[in-house]
């Protein structure tokens, strides 16, 4: 029964969902179809703001003495997008805008209200004196852009400095993408062969990523650990195995006191694999094979059909692939707090995002853990818009350009 | 002539066993700790680590699995993630699919801002988000149900399956749409009668992101629920975990049920990641 | 055709499924981060105090949270308004609550005076209490392996003689485990050294006992490597449950799995007398807690005031130690018989007594993450010790410093 109930649960919330979408693609669909109607301003100003202040009503989201300035608020909206849509819009790129309403209105509910609230305590000062204040009065003391300086000037962690763990953050974001993408893309190529047990292959080599995060963290620790761990072990029989070796100073290494950084890193490479495998595979898929055929009879070589078949044509796919790793890795706290220690740890393997929740959560320092999340955003964001954005741009005529000179286009009768 | 196809044949061959000699061993990689997992799950006393590499302990059982499936509610857990995470996954997908579609073929203002401010929202630490997103469920009233989480759950995943759907669908030529407009086809059907179809690759990518992720997500879980009926595995297996005790065979033993889902969904996915394209559908 | 039958059951479902309003006079919420095995007994004293006809009608919710999950849930339900009535915890976040406001204090409420001096003082910040002890203890303490070991050690000098010459012999992997780079297990060393990390509010980390502890740990792990290096808890934890090793200093929350783990060969000492300066090591002793939420209506003050009572009353306080291996707080219960009269209670007690309060002031939190990092630096030989000591004291400075601007 219990299980029943459930079900029916999920279905309506699902429900909840479609209706809530069909609402919106109605609303968006009236704006771009019939904006050229008589009755447009009028209804439309009467109808929306009202269904609005209902709907608010019903959530709960405003008291019964808020509701008409809400409705203010709500009218004012609903008659700027009718002139919006009567006299700039005119119906234009119905079918486009009218594709991307859902999803664009599911990430601003999401996301807006808590990006305006770090902004908003990023300008203030709320750490443990003032928080009682602030929930009580609702005010809190305005700090300007002191939280901004504090970021800048004053370091997280206590041996290294601000720019210093910049660089480290970086060096940790370029290591573990670069082996993602190189480990995913040979092991993707690998598996595009006509050999058997493909699937179950590909089904066995996504295990890291199938597997609960922080389990496969956990278990991969245990194999780093200096006596016990399958790493150290086999390093000692392969120093006792080869002197030579040993005499180099090779041999088995306290991974997580001496190198805390670089276990991280082994252990989030051996993580992210999987998923680049899986997306380039994918990639690959989408290649049509008259290419390779078409390049067989000029007698390419195997290297030639990679650098100008199958890189330029996996692009496109790839490169959201990358440029999304790049901002998790840089974002990615999960193996560092799991393997240097739940309680803090060791700060030799911090990297920003760490250090950031170090300042949240253990000294409680909001306004400035939010003025330094504002900062790690701004950075992420002019990285990908000078970096990233001119190569989405360019991105297909890039490669149907290179295609052309470089090999055959697939249209071109290279059978005959 | 005879011996250069023998010759060529004996080359395939080393290079059939090459390749398949390579990729056991990366699965040896993969694999080995979770049969560590496996190991700790049979191992008695709830210890983690041990000092004996052997994969089956001595006096191994299966007491920890019986343990977690009589004392704790762990299918109860297992089915709420089950039906959130499917949930989640076709909203997830459906949504990006139209909205990839939007960003593929047509050209509108804000199309450029769009694609970026997808890629900013993954910019911020997700961390920073619990205290607001505490507030806005709670406003909501949406504290202890599942609604909450699939919206939040379809919705956080859809920047990454826009942009990877956006990518493969700028690589099946136009040309083939164009073949069904002039056929009389509307655009929308065309979409879903030959798009659709060609991106098996990439929706199968799509989804396997959203189960994931779903399936593995633990903040927002956190934030939002708080009876133990309600609770996704994510939650309940950490009930497992102490500050300084953890019923570690229990854990694992969790741990290892958690797996299965995932990777038979894995499996069956294997023939969608095969696409029309390769089958021969572009030549025409 | 279903979904047309689907559509309207929906509604249906919907229409009956409004969310009840939360909290009334009559329930209480409550959350608790304690080990699971735990939770059986929590519902046990919960059940049985809404089975009293007193309390006829009384609902109480139990949830629980990890220890880091708590911290986040409490203070941001207690921004949305909507916090728990009680919390069940350790005391080192107690004063975090504290000054933010969030818990209010307990010394008007309920006869502190009544409960052990040291759990309540490792629970007190500018003059007040602010939470209500169910146990006494959260202290390390030294166990053995009676399949290796006849008699524990008294000081140091045996135990060393013991790991220098028993210990190879018996094909022991080391001698004694426990966590090198966790500070809460080398205050029982400084303390023995004569130091304390922490004087009032102030860090005392730079002292001449602190570099002697640095320096005793050094040579416990690269001279006489009687300690297994890089040694985390569940490390040191597996070591000694697989007869790796004879000795492990562990806390007061381990005593009933290794209990039922060793059997007969269960045995528990004081930590060893630190032979160089004939001082007793000092464990930090706190306790558990309830405290109550600032947000709790005066109507209900009654009821928690009757349940807290209840939760502490000598017989529960016997039946936790019963169950759990936890020692009173209440000082009526510690004095009891069955508290009195065991070879375990006694020793932990003793312990106790050796031990020191573990500070619940927020500058304790600056204290241990400077002096986990600077130990791990020193440990690992990538500071001296001098250095080190010193930049922990620095560091701890600058971080309140930080914290309190």
């Amino acid at each position: 029964m219990d299980i029943l109930y459930s079900i029916y649960e999920v279905a309506w919330f699902v429900l909840i969902v479609a209706a809530g979408i069909a609402a919106l693609e109605g609303y968006f669909y009236y704006h771009f179809k019939l904006y050229g109607k008589k009755w447009f301003m009028a209804v439309s100003a009467v109808f929306f703001p009202l269904a609005a202040v209902l709907l608010c009503r019903y959530l709960g989201l405003v008291e019964g003495g808020g509701l008409g300035r809400v409705w203010a608020w709500f009218f004012i909206a609903q008659v700027l997008i009718n002139l919006f849509f009567k006299h700039i819009v005119k119906g234009r790129f119905s079918l486009p805008y009218m594709l991307l309403a859902p999803a664009f209105t599911g990430l601003a509910l999401l996301l807006v209200y808590p990006f305006v609230f770090q902004i908003y305590l990023s300008f203030h000062d709320l750490k443990l004196t003032t928080i009682m204040a602030w929930k009580n009065t609702g005010r809190l003391p305005f700090a300007g852009i002191q939280q901004y300086i504090n970021v800048f000037t004053t370091s997280p962690l206590s041996e290294i400095t601000f720019w210093t763990l910049l660089l480290r953050t970086l060096l940790w974001t370029f290591t573990n993408v670069f082996f993602h993408v190189a480990g995913g893309f040979a092991l993707a190529l690998l598996l595009n062969n006509e050999i058997r047990f493909k699937g179950f292959y590909r089904t066995l080599l996504v295990i890291p990523w199938a597997m609960p995060q922080v389990v496969a963290v956990l278990a991969m620790r245990g194999e780093f650990h200096s006596q016990y761990g399958f790493i150290n072990i086999m390093l000692g029989k392969l120093a006792a195995a080869f002197p030579a070796l040993a005499a180099l100073g090779f041999g088995p290494v306290q991974w997580l006191s001496d190198h805390p950084l670089a276990t991280c890193t082994l252990i989030n490479i051996w993580l992210g694999i999987p998923f680049m495998m899986v997306v380039i595979l994918g990639g690959l898929q989408s290649i049509s094979s008259s290419y390779y055929d078409a390049a067989d009879i000029d007698g390419a070589s195997y290297f030639q059909k990679l650098r100008y078949i199958t890189l330029p044509l996996i692009r496109p796919v790839l490169m959201p692939a990358v440029t999304l790793g790049t901002v998790w890795t840089f974002n990615n706290i999960n193996v560092i707090y799991l393997v240097t220690g739940q309680s803090g740890g060791t700060e030799q393997a911090d990297i920003l995002v760490s250090a950031l929740y170090k300042a949240a959560f253990t000294y409680n320092r909001y306004s400035y853990s939010a003025a330094f999340a504002i900062v790690i955003f701004a950075m992420l964001f002019f990285i990908s818009v000078f970096y990233y954005a001119p190569t989405f741009g360019r991105g297909n005529l890039g490669i149907r350009g290179s295609l052309r000179g470089k090999v055959i286009s697939p249209s071109s009768p290279a059978r005959g | 002539m005879d011996k250069k196809t023998i010759r060529h044949r004996r080359k395939k061959l080393v290079k059939y066993l090459l390749i398949h000699a390579v990729i056991i061993a990366v699965v040896v990689i993969c694999v080995y700790p979770l049969l560590r997992i496996f190991s700790i799950s049979i191992r008695p006393g709830d210890r983690v680590i041990s000092a004996d590499l052997s994969l089956i302990p001595s006096g191994a059982g299966i007491a920890a699995y019986l343990r977690l499936l009589q004392d704790t509610l762990f299918l109860r857990w297992l089915w709420n993630s089950l039906i959130i995470t499917i949930a989640t996954s076709f909203i997830g997908v459906s949504l990006a699919s139209t909205a990839a579609y939007a960003f593929s073929r047509f050209k509108f203002p804000g199309k450029k801002t769009g694609l970026i401010l997808l890629l900013s929202t993954q910019m911020i630490p997700a961390g920073m988000l619990i205290l607001p997103l505490f507030l806005m469920i709670m406003k909501l009233g949406l504290m202890n149900t599942y609604l909450g989480m699939i919206i939040a759950y379809s919705v956080s995943s859809l920047p990454f399956s826009i942009w990877i759907l956006k990518g493969y669908y700028d690589t099946i030529p136009r040309s083939l749409e164009e073949a069904a407009l002039v056929d009389g086809t509307s655009q929308l059907g065309a979409f879903y009668r030959i798009i659709l179809p060609l991106s098996t690759p990439a929706l199968s990518i799509a989804f396997l992101f959203n189960f994931t992720t779903a399936w593995n997500e633990y903040l927002v879980a956190r934030v939002v629920l708080f009876s133990s009926r309600q609770y996704t595995w994510t939650l309940g297996l950490f009930e497992l975990q102490g500050q300084y005790i953890t019923q570690w065979g229990m854990f694992a033993a969790g741990s290892m049920l958690v797996t299965v889902p995932v990777l038979i969904v894995f499996l069956y996915s294997s023939k969608w990641l095969i696409s029309g394209l390769t089958l021969g559908s572009v030549k025409g | 055709m279903c979904l047309c039958a689907f559509v309207p059951l929906c509604l249906c479902f919907a229409a009956c499924s409004k969310p009840k309003p939360p909290s009334d006079a009559a329930s209480i919420v409550l959350w608790e981060q304690e080990d699971a095995q735990v939770a059986p007994y929590i519902d046990f004293v919960l059940d049985a105090f809404k089975k009293l006809p007193e309390n006829a009608g009384v609902e109480i919710t139990r949830t629980h949270y990890q220890t880091e999950d708590l911290r986040s849930q409490f203070q941001a339900a207690s921004l949305a308004g909507v916090p728990p009535d009680l919390l069940l915890g350790p005391s080192d976040t107690a004063g975090l609550y504290a000054v933010s406001g969030f818990i209010r204090p307990v010394d008007g409420l309920i006869d502190v005076s009544r409960y052990n001096k040291a759990v309540i003082q490792a629970i007190s910040l500018d003059g007040k209490v602010w939470g209500l002890p169910v146990s006494n203890g959260n202290h390390l303490m030294f166990f053995y392996n009676k399949k290796f070991v006849k008699s524990p050690p008294k000081d140091t000098d045996e135990l060393f003689n013991f790991c220098a010459g028993e210990a190879p012999r018996q094909k022991l992997d080391f001698c004694l485990a426990f966590d090198l780079g966790e500070p809460f297990w080398l205050a029982p060393w400084l303390g023995a050294f004569g130091g304390w990390p922490i004087d009032n509010k102030t860090p005392a980390l730079d002292t001449p006992a602190m570099r002697s502890a640095i320096n005793f740990y050094l040579d416990l792990k690269y001279v006489k490597k009687y300690v297994p290096p890089e040694c985390d808890y569940n490390c040191m934890d597996s070591l000694f449950k697989e007869g790796k090793t004879a000795f492990i200093i562990n806390g007061d929350w381990a005593l009933s799995g290794y209990q039922s783990h060793f059997k007969k060969n269960f045995g528990l000492a004081l930590i060893p007398k630190l032979s160089k300066t004939g001082l007793y090591p000092t464990p930090m002793v706190s306790g558990k807690y309830f405290m109550v939420s600032s947000g709790v209506k005066p109507e209900k003050l009654e009821l928690i005031k009757r349940l807290l009572r209840f939760y502490t009353s000598r017989e529960n306080q016997i039946r936790q130690f019963k169950e759990l291996q936890r020692l009173p707080a209440l000082r009526e219960a510690s004095e009891a018989p069955e508290i009195t009269g065991t070879e375990i209670s006694r020793v932990s007690m003793e312990e106790i007594s050796k031990g020191k309060p573990m500070s619940m002031a927020t500058e304790m939190r600056a204290v241990w993450d400077s002096a986990r990092n600077y130990l791990g630096l020193a440990m690992s030989k990538k500071l001296s010790v001098e250095d080190a000591t010193r930049k922990m004291q620095q560091n701890a400075d600058s971080k309140i410093a930080e914290m309190n601007r």
